[in-house]
């Protein structure tokens, strides 16, 4: 086995309300492999933006870290300075967010900002980065990449604006891209292109991702394996396929009946799961799930259940659901 | 057309008068006005949900409009034999909610307009409606603030229920919302149509949720109606090569198979649509034909296709 490329142990980040410090993360622990999708998935308000947002450590007040470390490729990136994690974002790490217009500068054309960020990370002249930026431009599938370099981000489309954002984040050659919900506001056929891109540039760069998204078909498609949150918590983990074929967590497999899909009769199904999840600071005790699940007895509601893991798929569950199958 | 229509579109068309921003007027760019419809036809009948799919901008949000009576088409007729009252839900729950009146308010107020119940009754008949939506009394004298994005789906749907309409009107009323939310959403909505046989007009840009929720769809692309058929016909035997391939486009739950299915090319810009067939641009079927003559929409087997062909799509890879 590779040695991980990222390692998050014990991530834990609160939120300060009213002299109370309110768990947002709740010591999350993962690895990403080098080259490896991670698809992360849960409900909106689960953390999974949190998780993305303090690796790159760009949580601002009243939000903080307060406990765990992140390693990347060896080194210790919660001991740096900010001014050391400014190196690591963007060369390093790459992101894109849901909104393309997060990661882009409105008033400078598309040319400017890609050898901007080149140049920033890579030893690289004037006219090689233009060179490369018109290269990026070009692999991602725009139209008249010329015409997209000298152009303004306003005079793009939506999916064109995302294309450039993942070049973007992809130019300065990072080991990681974090990609937080990058389809979520696309139109399907808009979507599949933009998978499709993703799926190419990570085949040719061997760049590793983490793959954020609340929609468990793109967590199908592209993720090589799937970290589940829930209120803050990391509450299933196992490779994609495994996953998705034997759910172990009630919360997993209700987060997949609530998916419209076909059942084995060929009928369209969606089955939702009663209540919500609880907002910040009213986690109940026990299992943050068991208000919502219909397998839950005495000790769900007194014992969070640690995250135990047999053969590569971890559940934090006292009563998986492969017990029941066995 | 049949004595059991609520809402009959007979060829209606929508062109706006171009939009022309400040950057556009910087740049100096004229206005252009776009045909955002055209010659579309439909029927609803009774206690039918008719679908709408199709991609952001292809029209959707204007047939509604019209279809609604909150916007006079430019061309063509809309006809409601006998009397309709209707309702509108959107995909925004949180613009579409006066933040400055409570909920029971908002609740109360088209029973008001439409003097649906005597003064004293009112608030009897709103608690009734938040139960029904799976709210609870309490929750009406609150805010809209205080909701979360599903409740707020929900207090719409329980104004539109409180002007018991014969007839709703669903501009993407879950696609604000994340699969969770949305299951529940969708819940609610299939159980009140099937106790109070509501006759709805459903949009949605997602094919699992129109599957899940139509009884016919209506596929658009570009402001025209490319297939109109029962929704098993749309998915087991696709007649236009639009709709086969939205159908494909969306990722299922298979993890075993990953391939992706893209449509190919890109949607041209709707001010300058393709000569002949809207869609021949990216069709692979196109032929000289499709770029000379605009297909009319013609019956075939169950339903109707705007396509010269008898294609024949069934399980046919369209994207290699
Ligand atoms: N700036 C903030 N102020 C208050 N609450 C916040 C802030 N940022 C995030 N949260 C809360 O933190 C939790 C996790 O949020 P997030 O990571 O964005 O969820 P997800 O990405 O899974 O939808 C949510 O309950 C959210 O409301
Ligand atoms: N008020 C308006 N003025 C000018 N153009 C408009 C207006 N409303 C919508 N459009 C344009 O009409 C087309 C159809 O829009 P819409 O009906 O909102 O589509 P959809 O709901 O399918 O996304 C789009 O090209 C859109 O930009
Ligand atoms: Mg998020
Ligand atoms: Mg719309």
């Amino acid at each position: 086995m590779t040695a991980p490329l990222l390692e998050v142990r014990d991530l834990s980040v609160t939120l300060a309300r009213g002299g109370d410090e309110l768990p947002v993360l709740d010591k999350v622990s993962f690895d990403i492999a080098p080259g490896e999708v991670l698809g992360v998935v849960g409900e909106s308000g689960a953390g999974k933006s949190m998780a993305g947002v303090a690796i790159i450590d760009l949580l601002v007040p009243p939000l903080r870290r307060s406990g765990g470390t992140i390693t990347l490729g060896g080194e210790r990136l919660d001991l740096l300075t900010p001014r050391q994690m400014r190196r690591v974002r963007g060369k390093r790490i790459g992101f894109v967010f849901q909104d393309p217009m997060t990661s882009l500068n409105p008033v400078l054309t598309i040319g400017r900002q890609l050898t901007d960020t080149m140049r920033r990370h890579l030893p690289l002249s004037r006219n090689e980065a233009r060179e490369r930026a018109i290269a990026w431009l070009t692999r991602t599938g725009l139209p008249n990449p010329a015409r997209v370099f000298a152009a303004a981000p306003h005079e793009l489309s939506g999916g064109q604006r995302q294309r450039v954002v993942i070049a973007l984040a992809l130019c300065a050659e990072p080991d990681l891209v974090i990609a937080d919900e990058p389809t979520t506001a696309l139109d399907v056929s808009v979507q599949a292109h933009m998978l499709q891109l993703l799926r190419d540039l990570h085949e040719e760069t061997g760049t590793a991702m983490m793959l954020i998204t609340h929609d468990l078909g793109v967590i199908a498609k592209m993720a090589d394996r799937v970290a589940v949150f829930y209120a803050g918590r990391l509450i299933e983990t196992a490779r994609t396929e495994m996953l998705i074929a034997r759910p172990l967590h009630p919360y997993t497999a209700g987060l997949m009946q609530a998916t419209p899909a076909l059942d084995a009769a060929g009928v369209m199904r969606v089955k939702a799961i009663p209540g919500s999840m609880p907002g910040l600071g009213a986690t109940p005790p026990g299992c943050a799930f068991h208000p919502r699940c219909n397998r839950s007895r005495d000790l769900c509601r007194q014992v969070t259940p640690p995250l135990a893991d047999a053969g590569g798929h971890a559940a934090a569950c006292h009563f998986p659901l492969r017990q029941e199958v066995a | 057309m049949s004595a059991g229509d609520v809402l009959i579109l007979n060829e209606v068309s929508k062109a706006y008068d171009g939009r022309v921003s400040m950057l556009d007027r910087l740049f100096g760019r004229k206005a252009k006005s776009l045909q955002a419809v055209r010659e579309v036809s439909f029927s609803i009948r009774k206690g039918e949900v008719m679908g709408l799919v199709g991609e952001s901008g292809c029209g959707k949000s204007t047939i509604a409009r019209i279809a609604a009576g909150l916007m006079a088409p430019t061309g063509g007729e809309i006809g409601h034999p006998g009397r309709l009252r209707q309702q509108m839900i959107f995909q925004d729950p949180f613009s579409s909610l006066n933040p400055r009146w409570r909920v029971h308010d908002i609740v109360a107020e088209p029973i008001r307009t439409h003097g649906l119940r005597p003064k004293q009754e009112v608030s009897a008949r709103v608690a009734e409606l938040l139960t029904q939506v799976g709210l609870s009394e309490a929750d009406g004298a609150k805010f809209p603030q205080a909701f979360s994005g599903g409740q707020r789906q929900r207090i719409s749907i329980a104004r539109a229920l409180a002007g018991e309409p014969d007839f709703l009107i669903l501009d993407e009323p879950t696609s604000a919302l994340d699969v969770s939310v949305q299951a529940q959403i969708l819940d609610l909505l299939r159980d009140l149509q099937a106790r109070l046989n509501l006759t709805s007009l459903f949009i949605t840009h997602n094919l699992p949720v129109v599957r899940l929720m139509a009884d016919r769809i209506g596929v658009v692309y570009l402001g025209e109606l490319v297939e109109l058929a029962p929704t098993s016909a749309i998915f087991e035997h696709p007649r236009h090569p639009y709709t086969r391939l939205l159908i494909d486009a969306a990722p299922d739950l298979d993890a075993e198979d990953r391939s992706l299915h893209p449509i190919p090319g890109e949607l041209p810009d709707p001010s300058d649509p393709p000569s002949g067939c809207v869609f021949r641009t990216r069709c692979l079927f196109a032929t000289d034909r499709c770029a000379s003559e605009r297909p009319k929409l013609r019956k075939i087997g169950p339903g109707e296709v705007r396509c010269h062909y008898d294609l024949d799509l069934t399980g046919r890879e369209l994207v290699a």
